[in-house]
């Protein structure tokens, strides 16, 4: 069977580099997915992406379609035929409609019972027939975002779509995307190259483009954007900062990276350095120069071109963070005129949620939540510090630093906090509130830091849980996963250990009265679920499998800290010993107890030696247990629980539960349920999936 | 490509040798050439070219429509006093609507910075991401910034909706920020320094323009009476609507609107109060445009169907 390779190139208006990163891979798998699918399968596939091109090469994909044999049902044999075997009128009618002669009708079992069947074989069809039809499908299932329509209105993609390349075997496929017509003529460089580019197949086609100064692979952008940088940095005795997201946001800017640095007025270097990095890396998409001594007065910035000619790229991005930088200094000097205190009134007028009231009063809310846990984890010392940053939490939202970079909420607060000398376990606290960020980000510094931003989170999530808004699907307005998330990463990282509950709970009574919605209980226990998904996710991250994260959330989850040390335990525990006849044990126990509650076993009546030795090894290891828990030990815990395996397996070999006697049945199970409750206060193990 | 003479070397960094005025009739010159009907500016405060009815009304409907338009826009909280050497209360766009949107509009775009005598391989030029929404008009589109050398010298977008209302065909609209390309053309420091011609420089002609409405909109302005004036423009641009009249009703929005941007520079807008006039307004432009897009139909507007010459 011959081969052949595909091209397919959707040339567009420039597609927003978030968009691009999730859609990079999204063609080329599709296709081949749906190509597989109709016995097309691609010995390979490669991605590409620029912002005015989404491509796909497939390599090796069969010019044909092997033919086949299909069977087609029909009526039953009974109608189909007649007594000698000879087709009815039904039976005919069949064949025609198949387009098949009638002795090409067989009978074969089906659910139905004897069931005529055409027999039809199907002749595979061109390769090039099949793309024509299926990639306009696949092409119309890529969803992004955000989706635009242009020109008549008539449809909707990323961004509009100005060109088509679809060529397989070097022949263009009749096929048309968004009302463009597929040719084989692309272009490259809006700038540095002119004039249409002829392509004869995928590997012309990457050399083409690179002579046209277009890198079609986002990940050549990268490290060429990643290695000139450094180079640059080195030339001024600096370093660039390696920051992943913003690497690759610049490689999804441009087709053809060139980089320039440019310099700054070195008076900024007085400004806070979040404020001067935050106008580089997040307003203006440079690259920070940082030398041994702190940040340099130089930047890095990302150009779509070889060169800047004449200097006026690194002349123009120079003028334009300058002019950033001064208001950023006229914000800054201005904010500084007011203390955070003397804000506070003005939070008032910043509403947090309609129904949950102003800032002014989340941020009491916050404070008398601050102190509760302050209170609840043993740091009752850190009381007032923690009253103190909740205070002032809030006071920067209303600086000017903060409505121009609203990145730095916090974080300016924080710095403004510290030029009034307020302590660090204040000023650090405000400034970390909302750590972590991200699911890479570190939580808070100091332990006052975590507490507000426990006391933050709680406040937002118990509130709006409170009110109804529960995130769905892609709808997370609040952003109440990730502030869930951070709470559960806090909680972890201090290793504090608590039933987080009371504190829920104290939120709740802090809220507004008369709210309507689902009353405190219910709020709790869809924020249990809620926390417990968190939970998941952040186990999942951790490298646990799904049964054990399921053994451990069933017994409990509003303790994160113990919940994460129960799965770290039965991790290591499993892959210390063999945990099957003991999961294989629980299961069986947790169907022969049920939902009964047969109280405690009595010693009078067991019978059988295995019986006893069950119950003699169970009071050991419980006493033993007992201790590791207490010590929190878990590990040696479970690895203790394991150790009763091979009673249990004898028990069960020996012992007949549901015996005859009514009294020993019932001391059996007593026994059996005992075992059940004592051992999976840790774990759930029958959770636990065994490998047959 | 076309360069102008006079622009070639405007780029050198002469302060001095590019001029506003310049600026104006070079971009107005080549939009007239692409076709575009240069209309004036509306003469009343907005805060955008968009408001202009040449762009929220007539990008409603099926008809083609090809405008360009200078239109002075007011903000009064951007206003600084005549001290921050970026932002003004009042700054000028060139507006440029198209639609359909034309296949090659981005390339026309490009091709009015060449006329300004930018060599485009000389620079770097991009379209990031940068989608738009009015609250008050019911509209959004979806676009980019046009950043050159790291500044944002345009904004451009595909309308998808006006006054609530679906856009089919669709329109691109460009805005130059013409304070900004005239700073960057000619590497001025501060937007007064820019020369509005040959011997006045931007800060001769409107600084004083500057210091006197930023004191107004935030220290002077009567509060009580951009209210009223809301709450009366409101109730006229109603009654217009109901005798009928989309032009009229739509002039009372546009005061309600300003009003509006003028209390909010006062900070006598509470949180609360805003998205409840946000609201008001949007109800308004809503009304306007569908009743824009009912009269159209019902008069056979000749921009869609030229009326058949009497017999």
């Amino acid at each position: 069977m011959n081969i052949q390779d595909f091209l397919l190139e959707i040339r567009t208006e420039e597609i927003p580099a978030p968009a691009l990163l999730s859609a990079r891979t999204e063609l080329a798998r599709r296709l081949s997915d749906v190509l597989a699918e109709e016995g097309l399968a691609p010995s390979s596939s490669e991605s590409y992406a620029t912002p005015r091109r989404l491509a796909a090469v497939l390599r090796g994909i069969p010019e044909r379609q092997e033919d086949r044999s299909a069977e087609v049902l029909g009526p039953p044999a009974s109608t189909a035929f007649d007594a000698e075997g000879k087709p009815t009128k039904a039976g005919e009618g069949f064949a025609k409609a198949q387009k098949v002669s009638v002795a090409d009708l067989v009978v074969v079992d089906s659910p139905r019972g004897k069931t005529v069947a055409a027999r039809k074989s199907i002749p595979g069809r061109p390769a090039e027939e099949v793309l024509a039809e299926l990639v306009p499908r696949v092409v119309a299932g890529l969803t992004f975002p955000k989706m635009m329509r242009w020109g008549a209105g008539e449809r909707a993609f990323v961004r509009p779509v100005r060109g088509v390349v679809a060529l397989f075997g070097g022949h263009v496929v009749a096929l048309e995307l968004f009302g463009v017509a597929a040719s084989d003529r692309t272009l490259g460089h809006r700038v540095l190259s002119e004039g249409e580019i002829h392509v004869t197949g995928p590997d012309d086609y990457l050399v083409k483009l690179r002579i046209a100064f277009v890198e079609p692979d986002a990940e050549a952008r990268r490290i060429r954007i990643l290695e000139a940088a450094r180079r640059l940095a080195a030339e001024v005795g600096g370093q660039i900062e390696a920051h992943a997201d913003l690497a690759n946001t610049l490689a999804d800017l441009v087709e053809w990276p060139g980089l320039v640095r440019g310099a700054f007025a070195p008076e900024f270097l007085e400004l806070p350095e979040e404020i001067t990095v935050t106008a580089m890396r997040t307003h203006q998409k440079y690259v920070p120069v940082r030398g041994p001594e702190g940040l340099l007065p130089h930047f890095i910035a990302v150009m779509d071109n070889t060169e800047d000619r004449k200097g006026f790229i690194a002349k123009g991005s120079e003028w334009v963070l300058n002019a950033r930088l001064a208001d950023a200094r006229f914000f800054f000097e201005t904010d500084v005129q007011e203390r955070l205190e003397g804000r506070l009134p003005q939070l008032s007028r910043l509403t947090f949620q309609d129904k949950l009231g102003d800032y002014r009063q989340k941020t009491s809310r916050i404070q008398d939540l601050a102190e509760e846990i302050a209170r609840l984890i043993g740091r009752a010392d850190l009381v007032e510090a923690v009253r103190t940053a909740a205070l002032l939490s809030k006071a920067d939202l209303n600086t000017l630093v903060v409505k121009e970079f609203t990145d730095l909420q916090g974080i300016m607060g924080g710095i403004y906090a510290r030029r009034e000398r307020y302590p660090d376990a204040v000023w650090k606290a405000v400034y970390d509130q909302y750590r972590p960020a991200s699911g890479s980000d570190d939580p808070p510094r100091e332990a006052s830091g975590a507490i507000l931003s426990l006391a933050d989170r709680f406040d937002s999530l118990c509130g709006l849980f409170r009110i109804g808004f529960v995130p769905t699907g892609s709808k997370d307005p609040y952003g109440l996963r990730r502030a869930a998330l951070g709470a559960v990463a806090i909680a972890i990282a201090r290793n504090w250990r608590t039933d987080w509950r009371p504190i829920a709970r104290k939120a709740l009574s802090l809220l507004p009265e008369k709210l309507a919605g689902p009353d405190d209980e219910q709020t709790l226990e869809e924020l249990g679920r809620f926390f417990a998904e968190r939970m998941r996710s952040l186990l999942e991250r951790r490298g646990h499998t799904y049964d054990e994260i399921s053994a451990v959330l069933n017994v409990g989850v509003w303790d994160f800290a113990d919940t994460a040390d129960r799965a770290r335990a039965l991790s290591e525990a499993r892959r210390h010993m063999d945990f099957r006849s003991l999961i294989m044990a629980f299961k069986r126990i947790r169907n022969i107890v049920g939902a009964e509650s047969p109280g405690a076993p009595t010693p009078a009546l067991y019978r059988e030696e295995a019986e006893r030795a069950l119950a003699t090894d169970f009071l050991q290891a419980r006493s033993a247990i007992a201790g590791f828990v207490q010590e929190r030990h878990y590990r040696e815990a479970m690895e203790t629980i394991a150790s009763i395996a091979p009673s249990l397996d004898r028990f069960f070999v020996d012992v007949l539960v549901n015996c005859p006697e009514e009294d020993l049945r019932r001391n059996r199970l007593a026994l059996l349920a005992s075992i059940q409750n004592e051992f999976t206060s840790l774990a759930d193990f029958s959770e636990i999936v065994v490998e047959k | 490509m076309q360069h102008d003479a006079h622009f070639v070397d405007t780029l050198s960094v002469r302060p001095g040798t590019f001029t506003l005025q310049k600026l104006i009739r070079e971009l107005t010159a080549f939009w007239e050439g692409e076709g575009c009907l240069i209309e004036q500016p509306y003469d009343l405060p907005v805060g955008a070219g968009t408001m202009h009815p040449a762009t929220f009304l007539r990008v409603l409907g099926p008809d083609p429509w090809r405008a360009a338009y200078i239109q002075p826009s007011r903000r009064p909280a951007d206003g600084r006093y005549g001290e921050n050497p970026m932002r003004l209360g009042r700054h000028t766009q060139l507006q440029v609507v198209l639609k359909p949107s034309p296949e090659n509009v981005q390339e026309m775009y490009l091709r009015s910075l060449e006329r300004l005598g930018v060599v485009l391989a000389e620079h770097d030029v991009r379209f990031e991401e940068d989608n738009w929404e009015s609250p008050t008009l019911g509209a959004w589109g979806v676009g980019w910034q046009v950043v050159m050398d790291g500044m944002e010298i345009t904004q451009f977008t595909y309308f998808q909706q006006a006054g609530g209302i679906d856009l089919a065909p669709v329109t691109a609209e460009i805005t130059y920020g013409l304070e900004r390309i005239a700073m960057f053309l000619s590497k001025a420091n501060s937007v007064f320094d820019v020369m509005w011609n040959d011997t006045l420089s931007y800060g001769q002609v409107r600084h004083r323009d500057e210091v006197e409405m930023s004191k107004y909109n935030f220290e002077v302005a009567d509060a009580e009476l951009a209210t009223l004036m809301l709450d009366r423009h409101e109730r006229e641009a109603r009654r217009c609507l109901e005798a009928g009249l989309v032009i009229p009703a739509y002039e009372a929005t546009l005061v309600c609107s300003h009003q509006f941007n003028i209390l909010d520079a006062r900070g006598a807008v509470s949180a609360t109060d805003r998205v409840g006039i946000v609201r008001r307004i949007r109800d308004l432009a809503c009304a306007c445009a569908r009743a824009w897009v009912a009269g159209k139909q019902g008069q056979r507007f000749p921009l869609a169907e030229p009326e058949p010459a009497a017999v």
